[in-house]
């Protein structure tokens, strides 16, 4: 009884200090308040029941933020799977095609989605649709959660350089949504050079900087 | 390959604070020396504020803070408890269940002219807001409900409407229930000071000794019952369960509890 008020206490202390912050991934996850209370609760409540395998010197943010992020990717991605626009496996191609194809994929959005997507979200909201979901997820553990390439990549469970890449895409993308929402003037393709091809190494950069040192 | 070919890479970098020192000092010193590769960061620094200004989400709702700790507590306890089972006798069970087949023969409740003080007890209901704790709420509840919540009441909170209810004292009180497993919020606005007649509107349906009122308004069913010996009004509400199931709420007497 002691051992679990004090698992209780320490819970609270340590992991419902966070709350704001994981309502806050979640929200930009599910892009709807209603499915990120229900995401955060049930992260919470696994959280809790897995508390005794957390190691408690590790960053505890980043560990419910897993939890977060697989509850998200395992139960409520599969009830939106039959209202996804892009298909999964084309998606992270299609995105690197431009901003054109993602402007496409609205339009193939039904009307009572379209009425949906816009009665409940922003602007924000219906720019983070538009991405690719690898790519909205590394953007919210980057920049919203402050998370270390590191830290993403083994919640995302990919190499540093794939979080790279995806978290570059997503923030060129993003970044172009936004600006169109803004003007409201529907997407117009770059006529320079498309962001998105960019190429986005930094082992390739580290191994010619040490190569470079070793010749000099 | 020199700094400026690898400048997209090592911008971000940079800005996410992921290089190491040496890295980062010398692409410090190229970017005195390079305008190009200046610009291109401010570019890209201003992109990133920009992203991170547009993300900023709204902070965790009260009631789902709430909710949690119930949830947690429901953890504890470690026994799932189904309010079917364990607050209802089963003779009470019987007579709602019967009560339930009687009102569901009868017809659905439609659109009806609803009364003023319904009608602005289900527009407060649905306000959403933010609930209280503290123990000037039990204080006042106390004097003007003689309602006294308990600590295993599954009380998520309360939000006291001091003349708030076309100029009735009101409180509404929200419970997170269980039933069979599915976790619903149920709210119960009560409200002083109440004549019979002014909170009846829609169906009258009688369960056990409770006459109740179901009612339709903006898509939401609500029951209300009043109680005449104290004159207060309850309107009970929950979105996510069936019309027969809230009526066999509030026919139940679970809510307020005594």
């Amino acid at each position: 009884m002691l051992a679990s008020r004090g698992k209780r206490t320490e819970f609270e202390r340590q992991a419902l200090a966070h709350l704001d912050a994981l309502y806050g991934a979640a929200y930009r996850l599910t892009r709807n308040a209603r499915d990120a209370e229900d995401l955060v609760q049930d992260s919470l409540l696994r959280a809790y029941r897995f508390w005794d395998s957390f190691q408690q010197d590790s960053n505890c943010k980043a560990w419910l933020l897993r939890i977060v992020t697989n509850t998200f990717i395992n139960e409520y991605q599969r009830k939106k799977r039959s209202r996804e626009v892009l298909d999964a496996a084309s998606a992270e191609q299609d995105a690197t095609d431009g901003v054109l194809v993602q402007a496409s994929a609205f339009d193939k959005q039904s009307p009572a989605q379209a009425m949906l997507a816009n009665s409940v979200s922003d602007d924000v909201q219906r720019a983070l649709d538009s991405l690719p979901d690898d790519f909205r997820t590394a953007v919210i553990l980057c920049d919203m959660q402050g998370l270390s390439y590191k830290e993403i990549a083994e919640i995302m469970e990919c190499p540093v350089g794939t979080v790279m890449s995806r978290l570059f895409r997503g923030r060129k993308l993003l970044a172009a949504a936004l600006r169109d929402f803004a003007v409201s003037e529907g997407y117009v393709k770059n006529a320079g050079e498309d962001p998105t091809k960019k190429t986005i190494d930094l082992e390739k950069y580290r191994a010619t900087r040490k190569a470079r040192e070793g010749s000099q | 390959m020199s700094l400026c070919e690898s400048i997209d890479t090592l911008a971000m970098a940079y800005l996410d604070d992921e290089l190491a020192a040496e890295e980062r000092h010398e692409l410090e010193a190229h970017m005195t020396e390079c305008a190009a590769c200046r610009a291109q960061l401010d570019g890209e620094r201003h992109e990133h504020m920009m992203l991170r200004n547009a993300l900023v989400a709204p902070p965790a709702p009260d009631m789902l803070r709430a909710k949690i700790g119930i949830a947690l507590d429901g953890e504890d306890r470690a026994a799932r408890r189904r309010w079917t089972g364990y607050l209802l006798p089963g003779s009470a069970m019987l007579a709602a269940a019967a009560a339930i087949a009687m009102f569901v023969g009868v017809k659905p409740a439609g659109e009806h002219e609803v009364g003023t003080v319904s009608r602005e007890a289900v527009r407060q209901q649905m306000r959403q807001l933010p609930l209280e704790r503290g123990p000037e709420t039990g204080n006042w509840l106390h004097a003007n409900f003689q309602l006294d919540p308990q600590p295993n009441d599954n009380l998520l909170g309360t939000r006291l409407l001091p003349h708030g209810v076309n100029g009735h004292d009101g409180a509404l009180l929200a419970y997170q229930m269980d039933l069979e497993g599915r976790r619903f919020v149920a709210t119960v606005l009560a409200v002083r000071d109440i004549r019979d007649e002014e909170m009846q509107d829609g169906d009258e349906v009688k369960i056990g000794e409770r006459t109740l009122h179901v009612m339709q308004q903006d898509g939401q069913t609500a029951v209300s019952y009043v109680d005449s010996r104290r004159h207060i009004g309850f309107l009970y509400m929950a979105p996510d369960i069936a019309p027969n199931e809230l009526v066999w709420l509030a026919g139940s007497g679970l809510l307020p509890p005594r």
